[in-house]
């Protein structure tokens, strides 16, 4: 057997209804590996993330991510997600809580951590992503970048082994972004196991070891980033690249 | 016209009517205790995944809403004790109210729990959190907050609704009026009286739905 990677897709399928949306992947991401995925819009690049963390699940194919086979009854997957941390577009920060309690919720309840310890960590955190003047601030009172960087921080807290992103700027404004991409370098420089889904080629050419191009539910090419920005292989990837480098 | 109106025999009868409110206002907070608790009951049973809890639930509600309360409230009040069951007229209008309110609770609970954003849950479940920690801790505080301006809503109609109990002879605020009518012949004044009452409950649990607003409305605002 070949080793296995982190998060490793071995010929994963899935559906939705008549909808083949991922189209026999196969990907394997080593520990301390960034990837970056990125394809037009429908292509199935968040729905493959998704079905990391089982926020989709896969029709067949197996897909093994730290060790286990989801979808395995042997596989406890509440446990196995406090070790995987899920970045949204939409940041989906609880905005009855304040941004430390957002922090430090499920450290608390989850990870069973005392109160005092994860509140410790917690104003840690929110420091290291620039926000140690925000730790008492609800949702509403931050900016879409600040709020970003509270989500990566409540990821952070659970110490997870993997990290997913999934379109983290495209829901922020222009000035906004390079704050939270300068977070997600650091968290990659940290050496932590990433797949992000962007269109950030400045990210892509500075952190991530492999670019994915996905279109229609596959993999259509992967390589450096050097590679496929500067010489991409294929006609759709060329189409695409056209596009999104243009303005 | 307004010179055969009695304001002194109003007066007279203020002690009776006093008496009326004050039961209605008891088994009117006792009723929409009862109906929270068959709400979150039937909304728990009815946000199951499995057909065996949510039919119930959801015949229930159909029924209770698809029926008039006058005749739930005679079923429980006539019907049972041919069933076998003998209960006092209160005992059986405290429990036809909530029965029948706690069905629209359950509803509104549940619209309550479905507003609150796909997103919410997607986090919590990435975080690790079971079923009940994520319902605990992320959906139901939200969620009450919507809820609470609604569930007072339900509870003015409560309140209107436990005048049928005077239909089972429970000495509540019509029973009340029902007695001026009839002992002297004043339905004017009776129920003219009985509604300013009504009236008068009415705005005290406005002004409940109104400072809650904006004591939810402080803290956590939505993004």
């Amino acid at each position: 057997m070949t080793k296995t990677g982190m998060i490793d897709f071995r010929g994963v399928n899935k559906w939705f209804g008549a909808l083949n949306v991922l189209k026999d992947i196969t990907l394997s991401v080593e520990p301390r590996e960034v990837v970056v995925v990125c394809g037009p819009s429908g292509s199935g690049k968040s729905t493959l993330i998704r079905c990391i963390n089982g926020l989709e699940t896969i029709k067949d194919g197996d897909l093994i991510v730290d060790g286990q086979r989801l979808g395995d009854p042997a596989t406890n997957m509440t446990q196995l997600r406090t070790e995987i941390g899920f970045v949204f577009q939409s940041f989906n920060l609880y905005p009855h809580k304040t941004a430390l309690e957002n922090v430090t919720l499920a450290p608390i309840h989850v990870r069973k951590i005392p109160r005092t310890e994860a509140e410790h960590a917690g104003r840690e955190l929110l420091a290291k992503v620039g926000l140690a003047d925000k730790v008492n601030a609800y949702p509403a009172q931050l900016s879409g970048g600040q709020q970003q960087r509270v989500a990566i921080a409540r990821c952070l807290g659970m110490r997870p082994k993997i990290m997913l992103f999934d379109e983290p700027t495209s829901a922020l404004d222009p000035e906004m972004i390079s704050e939270v991409l300068d977070v997600m370098v650091a968290v990659a420089e940290e050496g932590m196991t990433m797949m992000v889904v962007t269109h950030e080629m400045g990210f892509a050419r500075k952190v991530a070891r492999r670019v994915v191009f996905m279109d229609a539910g596959a993999i259509v090419e992967s390589g450096t980033p050097d590679e496929f920005f500067s010489h991409p292989r294929t006609d759709r990837s060329r189409a695409f690249l056209s596009k999104i480098l243009r303005h | 016209m307004l010179e055969n109106f009695s304001f002194r025999t109003i007066v007279e009868y203020l002690p009776l009517f006093g008496q009326g409110l004050f039961t209605t206002v008891w088994l009117s907070a006792l009723s929409f205790v009862g109906a929270l608790a068959v709400g979150i009951v039937l909304c728990a049973m009815n946000l199951q995944r499995g057909f065996l809890f949510r039919a119930p639930a959801k015949a229930y509600i159909d029924a209770v809403r698809a029926t008039p309360l006058l005749a739930q409230l005679y079923f429980l009040y006539f019907g049972l004790p041919r069933l076998g069951f003998v209960l006092p007229e209160l005992v059986v209008g405290i429990l036809a109210l909530s029965l029948n309110s706690g069905a629209y609770v359950a509803e509104i609970i549940r619209a309550g729990i479905l507003s609150i954003p796909r997103g919410q849950v997607e986090a919590s479940v990435a975080s690790g959190m079971t079923y009940v920690q994520r319902m605990r801790l992320v959906i139901l505080p939200q969620a009450f907050k919507v809820t609470i301006p609604p569930l007072l809503g339900q509870a003015i109609v409560l309140v209107k609704d436990s005048a049928l109990l005077s239909l089972i002879s429970v000495a509540e605020l019509t029973r009340a009026g029902q007695l001026l009518a009839s002992d002297r012949f004043m339905p004017a004044e009776g129920f003219l009286t009985i509604a300013a009452f009504y009236l008068l409950l009415y705005y005290c649990l406005k002004g409940l739905a109104a400072l809650s607003g904006r004591w939810l409305g402080t803290a956590g605002a939505r993004t």
